[in-house]
């Protein structure tokens, strides 16, 4: 068994109303490697999840899981990974513990490893004390560590996270992220993440695939990312009074058609070498006296990534 | 280690038994009303067991059933609920990434309702002979009105399990629930057929398969061993169970399917 991910050519189209929500989606994943899903709501990040953990059937195309395919040998693949979805799954009549020992048992483990599989594990996500107390009492945090909990009981080899910080507060956040970074280090366990935030998968994954639309548009190490559309970034803001629509029209022009978007009230600015092109710009905006309120010049941060490779505005920066 | 249907199942029934338990509020109103048709209907209507129709039978004993399958409905029903409450809480799908078994998924919720349907009837029956309840073929007709309750309970657990799958919805599967009224009154609840006034209420009788549930019952509880009137009963259980199971079925395939 191993612990990659190679999923060829899937697509999925709903009956109901015919929506192709993903559409011809290739991509692998190797052992031991930290893998982001990274798009925004409704790109096929969900969809895409439920696939690859035998919870829908592809339209098209195959995948494979731990060296299992995922539409003939659902059972197998089972077995082999965790899964926490959007949604936590956890009955809120049981105490954590009797959580973990249940989901222990159903991996068929016996009565007294499964109990102390859950100790362990409550430890590890710092639910001890709260362990013989209801999980419908349990906070939305306590309830999603409950819920990582979950997935690991049979030592996955491969971990899928489907929003798994989405609602949770900073400390909170940050926990999971310690705890994911730790199982991907130490245990080596597959990590396949998605989410929404840019920072959250630049700090944690090795590699990203930006996915839109269904489509995946860009795929590679956040390092790549960057690099792939211009190393710096200039960014203006325009002095209030000014016409943005115009100065983008007339960047473009005196940059030769460089990549200029606007941004809300910015402009932004992707070039190869920064400090030439600073002046280059600035030199545009005297000959066409445009004033301006600030202008900067810096690396591009995943989210300018983002804006540039999906080309439509998110609707706001940084949540 | 392949899956092993049989743990499954009983890992599913007892966690399904611990969470009914846990949430006495699912049983006990349910309970209650059954006791209170008991008493109430007992106080109240005895009188009319004097008319001539009722060839002096004692009206506890024709009441009975009318409460034994309030009972019975309300425990199977429980099935469906708990189903639309692991559908709500992503329970349900936490237990589809699992490798446990599609079957015993699905059934441990509805074995935990048989269970409960079959404790509540017997606690039904005790009140009764508490009451003073009589029965006329002894306890292998309290064993055969057991056996009935618990056949009517099925299919009705059948069709509310089913009714869950497919919606996975509370209010859906509550709405589902209606059915218990029309099942009950539209039917010989309080007399026998022949004194029923209304033509349309006979009609609804004839039709409602409950009236050949309440007629077995009846049958070993005040005549004694009438074969082919307690049969009425179990064709009644026969056809509608293997209507709402196989619905059941289809339902459960759909929801763990992946379509």
């Amino acid at each position: 068994m191993n612990g990659s991910i190679q999923v060829e050519h899937l697509s999925k189209t709903f009956k109901k109303g015919g929506i192709q929500a993903v559409k011809d989606v290739s991509f692998h994943v190797d052992e031991g490697e930290f893998f982001a899903f990274l798009g925004p709501n409704g790109a096929g990040k969900s969809t895409t999840v439920q696939i690859l953990t035998t919870l829908m059937n592809a339209t098209t195309g195959t995948a494979h899981v731990a060296g299992c395919d995922v539409i003939r040998e659902p059972e197998k693949v089972r077995r082999h990974i965790g899964v926490a979805l959007q949604e936590t799954g956890v009955d809120p009549d049981l105490t954590g513990r009797e959580m973990l020992e249940l989901q222990a048992w159903i991996f068929g483990f016996g009565k007294k490893e499964g109990r102390e599989r859950a100790m362990r594990l409550l430890e590890i996500v710092q639910l001890t004390e709260a362990a013989d107390r209801r999980i419908g009492r349990y906070s939305g945090g306590m309830r999603r560590r409950l819920d990582l909990a979950l997935t690991l009981v049979h030592e996955p080899a491969v971990l899928f996270l489907d929003e798994p910080t989405t609602g949770l507060d900073p400390s909170n956040r940050m926990a999971v992220w310690e705890e994911l970074r730790r199982l991907n280090k130490e245990k080596g366990t597959t990590i396949f993440l998605t989410t929404q935030y840019l920072e959250e998968a630049d700090s944690l994954a090795d590699r990203i695939s930006i996915i839109n639309d269904g489509e995946i548009v860009a795929t590679g190490t956040p390092k790549e990312l960057k690099a792939r559309i211009g190393s710096d970034l200039i960014a203006l803001t325009p002095a209030e009074g000014e016409d943005s629509e115009q100065i983008l029209l007339q960047l473009k022009a005196g940059l030769n058609d460089a990549d200029v978007i606007k941004k809300q009230e910015k402009i932004l600015i992707y070039v190869e070498e920064g400090t030439r092109q600073l002046l280059e710009v600035a030199r545009i905006l005297d000959r066409e006296n445009i004033q301006v309120e600030d202008i900067q010049l810096s690396s591009p941060t995943l989210d300018d990534i983002f804006l540039k490779i999906t080309g439509e505005g998110k609707k706001s920066d940084g949540e | 280690m392949g899956s092993n249907v049989w743990r499954d199942t009983w890992l599913m029934t007892g966690r399904n038994i611990k969470t009914t338990l846990r949430n006495p509020f699912s049983f006990i109103p349910n309970l209650m009303i059954s006791a209170f048709f008991l008493l109430v209907y007992e106080a109240g209507l005895s009188g009319i067991a004097q008319l001539p129709t009722f060839d002096g039978a004692n009206y506890l004993a024709f009441i009975l059933p009318v409460s034994i399958v309030s009972a019975a409905i309300g425990g199977a029903g429980g099935a469906g609920q708990s189903i639309v409450k692991d559908i709500e809480n992503g329970f349900f799908s936490r237990l589809l990434l699992t490798p446990a078994s599609r079957l015993a998924i699905v059934l441990g919720p509805i074995i935990a309702g048989m269970l409960q349907l079959f404790v509540q009837t017997l606690l039904i029956i005790a009140i009764a002979f508490l009451l003073g309840l009589e029965v006329k073929t002894g306890v292998g007709g309290v064993l055969f009105v057991l056996l009935i309750a618990i056949g009517w309970g099925l299919a009705f657990a059948g069709y509310s399990a089913g009714v869950a799958l497919r919606t996975g919805n509370a209010q859906a599967a509550q709405a589902g629930t209606f059915i218990f009224f029309p099942l009950i009154f539209l039917s010989t609840t309080f007399v026998p057929y022949e004194l029923i006034d209304a033509q349309w209420l006979k009609i609804a009788a004839a039709i409602n398969p409950t009236t050949y549930i309440f007629e077995s019952m009846r049958t070993v509880l005040i005549d004694g061993w009438v074969f082919w009137d307690m049969m009425q009963g179990v064709a009644a259980i026969t056809i509608v169970s293997t209507l709402t199971i196989t619905f059941a079925a289809v339902s459960a395939k759909r929801a763990v399917s992946r379509g």
